[in-house]
């Protein structure tokens, strides 16, 4: 009778604890001797997440998953963590916000793990912290943003992709000075130009992070943000964006670059094959080169934001979480899995997925200056959309660049603060 | 003529043509000037900035050729150092050597080579390169290698040597430095012009290998860029240029801006050396210098523009203002001219009447302000006295171009009602072309004026020629009337010299007509005289009383004569005496009185009376009435009656003698008295005549004292007016009048008084009263009272008549009327214990018996009839011819032989007046003796001549026996005075 009594709170435990992780159905019903990740039902659903859990489970081992509606996945991975009943895997795009789940004490540290090294470079960099602790494994499409660049129109009027700053304000004159909008810059809601340059300024300087998320220092105090703020401006007020830019958005940019009308733009590879549609010019007259806006002499690329799977270190299936990471960082595995995934290689054996030429044939630039997402992700209170607003206020000569810095400063910390 | 004409114009319109045409061909000349000398400039320029760019690329291609040589030479080096190393993994000895070099020289890196561009650093870092080029084959070739290539992100280019070894087992081909491109262009200080050129090496492809442009790092293919900037002529020149190994220069636009390109080969493979510079920039100092050029002729060109404009302007304003103020001038002295003359001018619009000028004056002259003229020409015609003289549009339409209408026209000055008459004049005419109308309204107001006085004068003329030629009519008739009266008598008389009666009758008749004769011209010369401003007034005092008196005696009989009853009344208590012209307000009363006798029928009644008005001011104002129930007169003749020779032309009145000058010779002396004279009158009923005249009062007023013992006096009259005009009179004497209006009640009053014991101490008496007359009353006063109380007769008529009658009545003595308290004074005063006033007497007899007469006459007839007269009465004269025997004969005389001389006074040889002074400067006799001018002048200057000259007294002539007696008694009586009859 105890007994009976023992399993219906043991099951009645477990249907509450199934019943308050999540909305959603995780596919097969709920396995307790199974591992169980948990992810936005949005992330869980990608089709190269779908196959890998199929893949496992063609293996012989069960996984769970546990979708949690999008809006409400920061919220239930707080409530999680407070109770001590986080998942044996938890995906995280490794943001700021991660800082509020004590990774030390919750998660596992996964330097060592025998796929390490098949992680590219930048994907082993994404998912480490700043004392170095590979967080989790990155199993997420991945894309490079930089400056894709006609390179048929450069070959008109003999000109090239440059590697320093200087190279680039020149290239930008001599553009202009042949009728061609150097940069398509869509400051219509178009939001992520900017943290394209402060990648560099904050991932080259982890204290500066640091104390910037501390509210030691401000934008203000930060040369780089000054020089980007700066650049942006003049290059504005140089015509190099031409004449529309305020008024350009995400549309506008596809037709800009394939009339010929702008010869450059800062996007991603991916959205050549996404949102770009040919006109004049296609996909494969543009080139990749770094972004230059002053706050890297070289340039700087931003490598993809990457989905990490993490461990429970405290969850009694660890180990079982673990070998499902190696699982997926088998090449053959994660080839499956990403097969015709139009992505940049996170794998270093990663074969089947589509990366665009522009990225491969930038590889060494790339390697050579590519940023983790540093800005957007990391910085406390960042959002690119404010960002993109007052920057529009700034071209549209609303504003200076002084109180463009203090209003990104201030609504910063208004929402570093909860305020906004 | 044409061709003259034609001539003219198309020399004018050459001479408008030419200056432009020469300002042009001036400017042209000038233009090709400066283009030339631009061209040459820029030529000059060109050749400059190839020579320039020559030398300094030249220096900068032998320096990166120095350098290429320098880093193969390096290697070369490297390499014998490494072999000698013993070509080991490089520590120790050749890294120091590199890394030594590396300090020196600046590469960046030093690699190890092999064929398929892999590399190892001395540092053990690995890699393979891809460097531009045939780098395999060179290699291959032994060949040294320089290539461009970007290495970590970084453009650099690379030298590089065959050289085979092994280092770290690593097989290589060749050994390399790599140098960045900054650092290059560092070394090749190639950035001359300031860094705005733009220097690339480039092989004949055009890749650039290496850039010195700041941020040119972007230029990849330079020949690219040339063959979409240049056109197709210009970029093969230089493609073909550099690719075949020639050096070359180019200057043209480039960027929309002049450059200057030059290209030569570098010591090293196919590279070239090119270089980009603005013009701007290597021709600074001719850019400079064609840039101070252009500015100092465009400022001196724009100076002397200017100045040339400023002339013009200058000129054009100066002749403007000359223009404008010679307008002004024209303008203000038409304005002048205008308002100094009286003729208006206009200026017309001939399509729209507007008025595009008008003279000022036509305010002063029509009396509308030029506003009101030129806001509608029709405001002057309103102006016009007859509107229908006022010309049509459609007749001035058709006035010919240069042709002209005029008219004459009245207009009214709208303020003031004056007339003004113009002769107005339109002229049609072209003024640059344009057609207007100029309206001269000329005044001829003058003439008009002059024109009617003219003929008002003409009329006049005509007038005074037809009164002149009545008059003479009339005098002839007049003067012939007498005339043949005195002559046809003067014959009867002869004839019948024995008929004493008719002796006396026609003399009679003789003296009547020459009287009349003398009063016909007397009237013609006192009209004559008036007329010409020769009289002057006589003011004297003179006794109202007395005047009154004389006019009495002259007109009483002559209304007696004709039953006619002739009263004279006093009202409002005139004064005694006056100051004034006796003479002359005798004549006009005289006039007046002889009329109303003259036209008023027998029985007629004249009443004449004189009446004290009140007045402001010290002056006497006296009023005297003639009114008499005459014939009367019409109204049309009472409007001339006071022209001269005027005659009522009716049988009465023609059958009354007279000349028609007496009123008009009256209303003169009323004029010249300062006085008015009024007529009204009805025919059939008579006429009244007033004459309204101021005196100055006398300076005394006869001072008659009453008889303190009279202090009651009774008048009878049954005119009441009478009555009470005596009893206003005597207010003030201290006498109690009290009158009665019937003889019986004075007689009551008398007796009754008289039994009071308050008897009257003085009764006047009306001798014509009805009922019981003066004399009855008289007498049966007597009757009551006694004969102690003074009763006198107040009358009109001639006491002699009524004296004995009135005596017998107990009546004391006559007054004459009318009644005034001196005159009743002095009647009384006899009666309590004074003297008669003096009263004039008429000379007695036996004045002149026995005196001796010296007579001064130049006409024997005059003389003659003197003569005899004087014998007459008894004296004795002697005659001499003229003044001078005159004057001798009395100096010879003795003292006291004549007693007066009678003096003519227009003689020949010595006239009266001269002799009269001669006379009286000889001697004390001649001072004494009296002395009378006789003259026919009997003008008061006349009268004063003769008393400047010493005489005495003026006699008129003819001579009155009567004057001449009154005159030599008195003279005689005073022994020598001054006095004044006629």
């Amino acid at each position: 009778m105890k007994k009976l009594c023992v399993a219906l709170a043991v099951a009645m435990c477990a249907a509450v604890a199934l019943a308050g992780c999540g909305n959603g159905d995780g596919g097969p019903s709920f396995d307790p001797s199974a591992i169980t990740i948990m992810g936005k039902e949005s992330d869980l659903k990608k089709n190269y997440m779908q196959r890998i859990f199929d893949l496992y489970r063609a293996s012989g081992e069960n996984i769970n998953v546990m979708y949690v509606e999008d809006g409400l996945y920061e919220q239930k991975s707080l409530e999680l963590e407070r109770a001590g009943k986080l998942p044996d895997l938890y995906l995280h795009f490794h943001n700021a916000d991660l800082d509020n789940l004590d990774v030390e004490n919750n998660f596992e540290y996964l330097n060592g793990a025998e796929w390490e090294t098949e992680l590219t470079a930048s994907a082993a960099k994404y998912c480490t912290d700043g004392d170095g602790n590979l967080l989790g494994l990155p199993f997420w499409e991945s894309s490079v943003s930089g400056c894709y660049y006609n390179k048929t129109i450069f070959a008109k009027y003999g000109l090239g992709p440059v590697t320093d700053q200087a190279d680039f304000d020149g290239l930008c004159r001599l553009l202009a000075g042949e009728g061609v909008t150097p940069v398509c810059w869509a400051a219509d809601g178009c939001s992520w130009m900017q943290q394209f340059a402060l990648d560099p300024v904050f991932a080259d300087d982890a204290k500066l992070l640091e104390d910037l998320n501390a509210s030691r220092i401000t934008y203000a105090e930060i040369p780089g943000v000054r020089a980007m703020t700066e650049w942006i401006y003049n290059a504005a007020k140089s015509g190099w964006f031409g004449k529309n830019y305020l008024s350009t958005g995400w549309d506008g940019i596809s037709r800009a670059l394939s009339s010929g009308e702008a010869a450059m733009t800062f996007i991603w590879d991916t959205w050549f094959y996404t949102d770009f549609t040919p006109g004049a010019y296609g996909v494969d007259d543009f080139a990749l080169m770094p972004v230059f806006m002053n706050t890297a002499e070289g340039g700087t690329y931003e490598g993809g934001n990457l989905n990490m799977m993490m461990v429970n270190k405290k969850g009694d299936k660890k180990e079982k979480a673990l070998d499902f990471l190696s699982f997926c960082a088998d090449p053959e595995n994660y080839n499956a899995a990403f097969k015709d995934i139009s992505t940049v290689s996170v794998f270093r054996r990663q074969t089947t997925n589509i990366q665009s030429k522009m990225v491969t044939d930038a590889a060494e630039s790339i390697a050579a200056h590519e940023r983790v997402s540093t800005a957007s992700t990391k910085i406390a209170g960042y959002s690119s959309d404010k960002v993109c607003a007052v920057f529009k206020e700034l071209l549209s000569g609303a504003i200076t660049v002084d109180r463009c810095i203090e209003r990104l400063d201030r609504d910063r910390l208004a929402a570093a603060h909860g305020l906004i | 003529m044409w061709g003259v004409k034609n001539n003219g114009t198309a020399v004018r319109r050459l001479k408008k043509i030419i200056p432009p045409v020469a300002v042009v061909l001036i400017m042209g000349a000038v233009a090709a000037i400066l283009a030339g000398y631009f061209n040459f400039i820029s030529a000059q320029m060109r050749v400059d900035s190839q020579r320039h760019l020559q030398e300094v690329y030249g220096q900068v291609t032998r320096s990166f050729d120095a350098f290429i040589n320098d880093n193969w030479g390096l290697l070369d080096g490297c390499a014998v150092y490494y072999a000698a190393d013993g070509g080991t993994d490089g520590g120790g000895g050749f890294a120091g050597f590199v890394e030594t070099q590396k300090q020196n020289r600046g590469f960046s890196e030093f690699y190890f080579l092999d064929t398929d561009k892999n590399y190892r650093t001395l540092g053990g870092a690995a890699g393979s390169l891809k460097p531009d080029g045939d780098y395999e084959a060179m290699i291959a070739a032994k060949q040294p290698v320089m290539a461009g290539e970007t290495i970590g992100g970084v453009k650099t280019t690379m030298f590089a040597v065959a050289f085979e070894g092994v280092y770290g087992g690593f097989a290589f081909d060749a050994i390399g430095v790599s140098y960045t491109n900054t650092d290059i262009a560092k070394s090749l200080n190639a950035n001359a012009f300031d860094g705005v050129a733009e220097c690339y090496v480039i092989n004949p492809e055009g890749n650039v290998l290496l850039t010195t442009a700041v941020g040119g790092g972007a230029r990849t293919n330079y020949l690219t860029y040339l063959k979409n900037a240049l056109d197709a002529d210009s970029y093969n020149g230089i493609a073909d240029d550099i690719r075949n190994g020639r050096q070359g220069f180019f200057q043209g636009e480039l960027r929309n801006e002049e450059y200057s390109i030059i290209y030569m080969p570098v010591g090293y493979g196919d590279y070239f050396l090119l270089s980009a510079v603005p013009l701007s920039a290597v021709s600074r100092g001719f850019l400079t210098a064609q840039r101070a050029t252009m500015r100092v002729l465009l400022i001196t060109f724009s100076i002397i523009i200017a100045a040339l404009i400023a002339l013009l302007v200058f000129r054009i304003v100066t002749q403007s203002n000359k223009n404008k103020q010679e307008l002004q001038y024209r303008e203000r002295m038409f304005d002048v001219l205008s308002n100094t003359v009286n003729d208006i001018f206009l200026m017309l619009d001939p399509d729209t009447q507007a008025v595009e000028y008008i003279s000022p004056n036509v305010e002063r002259l029509i009396g509308i302000s030029a506003k009101e003229a030129r806001a509608d020409i029709r405001n002057m015609a309103a102006c016009a006295v007859d509107r229908n003289i006022i010309v049509p549009d459609a007749e001035l339409r058709g006035i010919p171009l240069n042709g002209s209408k005029s008219w004459e026209c009245e207009y009214m000055h709208q303020s003031t009602g004056e007339r003004r008459w113009y002769r107005v004049s339109i002229y049609r005419m072209s003024i640059q072309g344009t057609e207007k109308y100029i309206i001269v309204m000329s005044d001829r107001t003058l003439d008009k004026q002059l024109n009617q006085k003219l003929q008002e004068a003409l009329d006049a003329a005509k007038s005074a020629n037809e009164a002149k030629s009545n008059f003479l009519s009339n005098m002839s008739h007049d003067i012939r009337t007498p005339m043949n009266a005195i002559v046809g008598f003067s014959v009867l008389l002869e004839k019948n010299a024995d008929n004493p009666a008719a002796v006396r009758d026609y003399t009679h008749k003789i003296m009547a007509s020459g009287q009349h004769l003398l009063s016909l011209i007397n009237d013609v010369l006192d009209m004559s005289k008036i007329e010409s401003g020769k009289t002057s007034l006589n003011v004297e005092e003179f006794s109202l009383p007395a005047l009154l008196e004389d006019l009495n005696i002259i007109i009483m009989p002559q209304a007696k004569a004709k039953q006619q009853d002739f009263t004279i009344h006093t009202h409002g208590n005139p004064p005694d005496k006056l100051t004034g012209d006796r003479l002359r307000l005798n004549q006009i009363l005289i006039n007046l009185l002889s009329n109303a006798v003259k036209y008023t029928p027998q029985g007629g009644k004249i009443d004449f009376s004189v009446q004290s008005v009140k007045g402001a001011g010290q002056l006497v104002n006296l009023r005297f009435v003639v009114k008499d129930n005459g014939i009367g007169m019409s109204g049309e003749y009472i409007k001339e009656i006071f022209k001269p020779f005027s005659r009522e032309k009716n049988s009465v009145v023609n059958a009354v003698q007279g000349t028609g000058l007496g009123m008009a010779i009256t209303k003169n002396l009323v004029d010249l008295m300062g006085g008015v004279i009024q007529v009204e009158s009805e025919p059939g009923k008579g006429s009244t005549f007033t004459v309204d005249l101021s005196f100055a009062p006398a300076a005394e007023q006869q001072a008659d004292r009453l008889p303190v013992k009279m202090t009651r006096m009774l008048v009878a009259d049954d005119e009441e007016d009478v009555c009470l005009g005596i009893c206003g009179m005597m207010r003030g004497t201290g006498v109690d009048v009290k009158y009665a209006l019937d003889g019986n009640t004075a007689v009551e009053m008398a007796d009754a008084a008289h039994e009071n014991g308050e008897g009257y101490h003085v009764i006047l008496l009306d001798w014509k009263m009805p009922g019981t007359d003066g004399v009855q009353t008289a007498r049966l006063i007597r009757e009551k009272v006694g004969t102690d109380v003074p009763i006198l007769v107040l009358t009109s008529y001639d006491w002699s008549d009524i004296e004995h009658e009135a005596r017998q009545a107990g009546i004391n003595a006559f007054m004459p009327k009318p009644f005034f308290p001196s005159t009743f004074f002095s009647a009384v005063k006899p009666f309590f214990g004074g003297e008669a006033s003096q009263t004039e007497t008429p000379p007695a007899d036996g004045t002149l018996q026995g005196k001796m007469f010296l007579v001064a006459e130049d006409n024997d007839l005059n003389a003659e009839i003197l003569t005899e007269m004087l014998a007459l009465e008894g004296a004795r004269c002697e005659v001499a011819q003229n003044g001078r025997i005159a004057a001798d004969m009395f100096l010879k005389a003795p003292e006291g032989y004549y007693d007066m001389i009678l003096m003519d006074v227009q003689m020949p040889v010595m006239n009266g007046y001269e002799a009269a002074r001669t006379i009286r400067a000889s001697s004390d006799y001649g001072r004494r003796i009296p002395i009378a001018a006789m003259t026919a002048n009997t003008f008061t200057e006349d009268v004063q001549n003769a008393l400047n000259a010493g005489m005495d007294a003026h006699l008129a002539k003819p001579v009155d026996m009567d004057a001449v007696k009154k005159t030599a008694a008195a003279l005689l009586a005073k022994g020598r005075g001054k006095e004044e009859t006629e």
